[in-house]
């Protein structure tokens, strides 16, 4: 299989200017704390809850925008699926590596400027300077939040306004993600903690990362693998 | 790449859009694939490009079956007003994954018809005229050099010049890379020059498939006194008529033999042939379509005026 680097370095392009601006975004809000209130969390792990919804896009995305893209230039959908796969497999660490260099550029910050750096959720890591385990949480995140924006793209893609159907399996697959590295679940008009990991490990998480992964790639493919290509998009 | 399609049938869930269709192209031609709106015609070359499977019949390219099958559908591609391959931020995007993605890529000779379309690389393609995404997906599906090339109405929204400079470069690459192009339009006149043969279906079916002088050779205009031609056409197949005081035109479907032709010729009758649009019109409309052979003296204000 010709390995996608051109699907990958497309969407790893995008994601590091939106890093860039929304990392520029979440200092400007922290500094403006820190003069105009108190300041004594860390603001980047409430910035954090933002880009789940843009990887939720971004897998959204690979079936509306590349599916078709990829069968129109002749590939089939075969070969998208697995480069997509692939391509979902090292966006993830990118975007897990983004945030972390995100919390350890905050962690300089609050310590050249003598703020208390303080974490206000349930994580994987006690504090942010523990790369491996931020790293690891983020991914298992951003894994399962891609693949299940890709599952329901393609439902939505498929059977249009049916689609729907496809948004419980799509939440119960993020669910399933989120338990493993026990974070809350913040969704829209929901919130709540998910102990249903009491002590999760970066064992535990990984392995459920992954299944999750694979669980919402093999949900996906039944969808796309013979989808025929829609006249025009609405 | 020659194209063998048999018994094809295609179905959106109760409706049939193509019924039992059965036809060969050779390789190596500019065919014209003409139909009214809804007679199937996005829908064929949908299926012959994979983009979606036949509900039944085969379906073969190059001898090979289509539907992912990649040896086959890499070699083949369909410029669709949908926008599949243009539809991504800008028109270097586009050209980036058409690159990647595309067997025989030029981009030299893409960066030249973008230039000849007037577009730039860093236009955003979401905020591009009609004209400018049909011109795009020209670009793209030229530089492209599929052996299977399809344009599905890829004019739309064009200016004349535009279009004309579709059909020069077209052409001009066609002679330089034969390949097989199936062109998809309503603009039969301006695109009939371009046809080697013509396929025409209607309401999912093969109307008629053959070379496009053939095609052509079926229609005669008549024109001379309007009781000659009143006379002469009498018992053939008139497609419209017009008349100017004393004298009439009408064109007649079907073909006329030499006898027929010296008869007409001995009336002071002028044939001469029709347009190419006029024989579709026909081939595609309901039956008792017949036009009466020579309209009445008053039956329009326009003394030209078309009795169709």
């Amino acid at each position: 299989m010709r390995f996608p680097s051109r699907l990958l370095a497309a969407q790893i392009y995008f994601a590091g200017i939106l890093w860039a601006a929304f990392y520029a975004v979440t200092t400007l809000i922290t500094i403006c704390i820190a003069i105009f209130g108190t300041l004594d969390r860390s603001v980047w792990e409430g910035a954090t809850q933002v880009p789940r919804w843009f990887a939720l896009f971004v897998g959204v995305a690979l079936v509306r925008e590349f599916l078709p893209l990829y069968i129109a230039h002749g590939q089939t959908r075969r070969q998208f699926g697995a480069q997509a796969a692939v391509t979902v497999a090292l966006y993830a660490p990118v975007l897990s590596a983004l945030l972390v260099v995100g919390y350890l550029l905050e962690t300089l910050l609050y310590s050249v400027a003598g703020w208390t750096q303080e974490l206000a959720r349930p994580h994987l890591f006690a504090s942010p300077t523990q790369v491996p385990l931020v790293f690891t949480e983020y991914l298992v995140e951003f894994l399962v939040w891609i693949v299940a924006g890709t599952f329901m793209g393609a439902a939505f893609y498929r059977w249009q306004g049916g689609g729907l159907l496809s948004i419980p399996f799509g939440i119960g697959l993020v669910v399933l993600g989120e338990a493993a590295i026990g974070a809350d679940l913040r969704l829209p008009f929901i919130s709540m903690p998910l102990g249903v990991v009491s002590t999760p490990t970066v064992l535990t998480a990984l392995a459920t990362g992954l299944g999750c992964f694979l669980l919402g790639l093999a949900m996906t493919w039944p969808i796309i693998r013979d989808v025929p290509l829609r006249n025009r998009l609405t | 790449m020659n194209i063998e399609v048999s018994g094809l049938r295609v179905n959106y869930g109760d409706v049939r859009a193509i019924d039992d269709m059965t036809f060969s192209l050779d390789g190596g031609k500019i065919y014209g694939l003409l139909g009214r709106n809804g007679s199937g015609k996005t829908t064929l070359m949908s299926v012959l490009a994979g983009f979606r499977r036949e509900s039944g019949g085969t379906v073969r390219v190059g001898g090979h079956p289509v539907f992912e099958n990649a040896a086959i559908t890499r070699e083949i591609c369909l410029i669709r007003d949908a926008g599949e391959t243009i539809d991504i931020d800008k028109v270097e995007d586009a050209l980036y994954f058409a690159e990647w993605l595309r067997p025989h890529w030029d981009a030299a000779y893409a960066g030249e018809l973008l230039d000849r379309f007037g577009l730039r690389r860093n236009m955003k393609v979401k905020e591009m005229s009609k004209g400018q995404r049909s011109a795009l997906g020209v670009v793209v599906g030229l530089a492209g050099r599929s052996q299977l090339t399809m344009f599905d109405e890829s004019y739309l929204g064009m200016d004349a010049p535009s279009r004309y400079a579709f059909y020069d470069a077209l052409l001009a690459d066609f002679m330089e890379h034969p390949r097989t192009i199936i062109l998809s339009t309503h603009l039969i006149e301006e695109y009939s020059s371009l046809f080697e043969e013509v396929v025409i279906i209607d309401r999912g079916r093969l109307v008629l498939h053959e070379e496009s002088q053939t095609l052509l050779s079926r229609g005669t205009s008549v024109t001379g006194p309007a009781g000659q031609v009143e006379a002469f056409t009498a018992g053939l197949t008139v497609l419209g008529a017009k008349r100017l005081g004393p004298t009439a035109s009408a064109m007649v479907y079907g073909d006329l033999d030499e006898a027929q032709r010296r008869k007409a010729r001995e009336a002071g009758l002028e044939l001469g042939p029709i347009a190419m649009q006029d024989l579709f019109v026909h081939l595609t409309e309901g039956s008792g379509d017949a036009a009466p052979a020579v309209p009445a003296a008053d039956a329009s204000a326009n003394p030209f005026g078309d009795a169709r």
